[in-house]
């Protein structure tokens, strides 16, 4: 299970605990930050292999933590989630561009959040396989 | 004229019968047969015909004179009837000549008269309506020029033809100065989306478009909601054009904040309502796998729904106090009491962060005559404020003053937090205003500390106050009567 790390990103505890405790029960390890900045940080040191971030969060948003990993070689690549509480979604463009794999509104269920990380992780195994 | 024609031929026969007399003189005095004859016969005769014949020709003259004389009467005086009396030769020529002269100039007459009233009748019409039509037009530029809008009329060629004074302070022109000069010539360079779109509007004919242009207006920007008319002549061909500007800059502004206040509550509101979601579902689910995890969940899910409740509270009261409809339970409470259980409350909060928060010492009479519940809430508010723009190891001081002189309670809470830039501090209370500088630091609605002004000093007559220094934190407070001890029932 080595290969199957997650960086949880929000500055809400409780939402990362629940996820973290929903994605160890399933066989992830783990890893967390309470905003974009330490988020970043964590990817180049520990490169996850997926990130969850939240979209509105103190010192550096979700979609600034994305733009600044879609800028570096080493985190470029990484398949991020992003969560959101906002009234209105993220532009499809805008996501296509920063390629965001995938949009959930909050309040969101840890089950099918789950189901979208072992369905982008399948595809990028499928990716790299090929 | 008749006492002139007798007198005429008095005067004929006086200087006949003088002549006749005279030849009888000159006859007796010559001597002769043949002179007595030519004076006794001849000569009398002679001047008898001579005197008959200037008697007539006179006469003559008389009625000639008399009939030019009627002629002129007549034309002056407009009396046809002044024409028929006499006879003879005159009688006649006035009879038939001068009868058709007269009745021609008769007809003339009339003629003249009916068609002289007509045009009276005419140009008082024209008058009339040079006058409603003067009347319509002042009454017209009256409204134009009461309207706050900027309000431009131009003609086919993008002439000035009227604009009012809102116009001319938008465009920075005197209208009086400008009429018929070249619109473009007069709004400038900068206006160059708005000289578009009037020449957009005349090509298209359309009868009333709309957009929205946003204008510099010393230094600030602007949004005017322009509408553009095209006016049609006869041939349908457009003749000129009326351009009405709505400033709806505020309109835009209090739209921007209800979008903001929206998109704020929707996203506090969803936070807690997302971790309810998922650790019930989680319950649910069976993925809280021992009694403390579980004990941990239910206790998330129940401060969450207090959370979102607390939430609700704050939009709902801030509209209640607004709209006078807050229903206010006032009784003597000590602040100190209050202060305590809201420090118990915001405790948790404060240690995840690493804060320190430091109470103050036990008052011996602070008691205020206030809504417990609204008090409480106040007093959470600064609290759960200064936890927020507090980094983590800051430290936060409440404390109460009681000034007896001036029967006021207050209440100071002071953090070594980000602090606040001097130009947003005075905005700080407003309804739904977050420091820019300091809105990723936290989120939040804007409501908080509006809601803290508008019960301290609307709901309980108090003053909220508050200092800051970026980088060094913000003191923020507030002062509420103190309770009356007799009223109280405090001794």
């Amino acid at each position: 299970m080595a290969d199957k790390r997650v960086l949880i990103v929000d500055d809400e505890i409780h939402i990362v605990h629940v996820v973290a405790i929903k994605l160890r029960n399933n066989g992830y390890e783990v890893i967390s930050a309470d905003n974009g900045a330490e988020a970043f940080d964590l990817a180049l040191r520990d490169k996850p292999n997926i990130i969850v971030t939240d979209f509105q969060m103190p010192v550096m948003t979700g979609l600034e933590l994305v733009e600044k990993l879609r800028q570096n070689e080493e985190t470029k690549n990484i398949p991020v989630i992003m969560l959101t509480a906002r009234s209105f979604a993220i532009p499809q463009e805008q996501q296509e561009n920063l390629q965001i794999s995938g949009c959930l509104s909050k309040p969101f269920s840890p089950k099918e959040l789950l189901g979208n990380i072992e369905d982008i992780l399948y595809q990028k195994e499928l990716v790299t396989d090929n | 004229m008749r006492l002139g024609r007798s007198l005429y031929l008095i005067v004929t026969l006086v200087v006949a019968c003088c002549m006749f007399i005279a030849t009888l003189a000159v006859g007796q005095n010559s001597g002769t047969a043949e002179g007595v004859l030519h004076a006794g016969y001849v000569l009398p005769v002679c001047s008898v015909f001579v005197a008959v014949g200037v008697i007539l020709l006179g006469w003559s003259w008389l009625r000639l004179a008399g009939a030019v004389t009627s002629i002129a009467m007549l034309i002056k005086d407009d009396r046809a009837n002044a024409i028929g009396r006499g006879k003879g030769f005159f009688a006649y020529l006035r009879k038939t000549k001068v009868d058709e002269l007269c009745k021609a100039i008769n007809e003339y007459f009339n003629d003249s008269a009916a068609r002289t009233a007509e045009y009276d009748k005419q140009i008082k019409d024209f008058q009339v309506q040079i006058q409603l039509s003067h009347k319509r037009e002042k009454n017209a530029e009256a409204i134009i020029y009461s309207i706050r809008d900027a309000v431009i009329v131009v003609d086919e060629y993008d002439r000035l033809l009227m604009a009012n004074e809102a116009a001319g302070r938008l465009f920075k022109f005197d209208f009086k100065k400008s009429q018929h000069r070249p619109l473009t010539e007069l709004i400038g360079a900068d206006h160059g989306e708005f000289a578009g779109f009037l020449s957009h509007s005349r090509k298209s004919k359309s009868q009333a478009t709309r957009r929205e242009i946003e204008f510099l207006e010393e230094g600030d920007r602007k949004t005017f909601d322009c509408i553009v008319s095209c006016v049609y002549d006869q041939s349908r061909q457009v003749c000129g054009i009326v351009a009405v500007l709505h400033d709806v800059t505020r309109e835009k502004q209090i739209q921007q904040m209800k979008n903001d206040f929206v998109s704020h509550v929707s996203h506090e509101l969803k936070t807690p309502l997302a971790s309810i979601t998922a650790y019930s579902e989680m319950l649910v689910d069976g993925e809280a796998n021992d009694e403390q995890t579980k004990k941990e969940f239910y206790s998330v899910i129940q401060n969450q729904a207090k959370r979102l409740n607390r939430l609700i509270e704050d939009i709902l009261n801030t509209s209640r106090i607004e709209s006078g409809l807050i229903k206010v339970n006032k009784e003597p409470v000590s602040l100190t009491m209050l202060i305590e259980e809201q420090l118990q409350m915001i405790k948790g909060c404060a240690e995840e962060k690493n804060i320190e928060i430091i109470g103050q010492k036990l008052i011996v009479f602070d008691q205020v005559y206030v809504d417990k519940d609204m008090m409480s809430q106040v007093i959470i508010n600064l609290l759960s404020n200064a936890v927020k723009y507090t980094r983590s190891g800051g430290t936060i001081r409440i404390a109460t003053e009681v000034d007896e002189a001036a029967s006021l309670a207050r209440v100071i809470v002071t953090d070594t937090g980000v602090g606040i830039p001097e130009d947003e501090i005075e905005h700080v209370f407003d309804k739904f205003y977050r420091v820019g500088a300091n809105e990723k630091q936290a989120k939040g609605t804007g409501l908080g500390l509006n809601l803290v002004k508008q019960m301290v000093e609307t709901v309980h007559g108090g003053r909220v106050f508050v200092t800051s220094k970026v980088g060094e934190g913000s003191t923020f407070g507030f002062e509420v009567p103190l309770a009356r001890r007799q009223s109280a029932g405090i001794v």
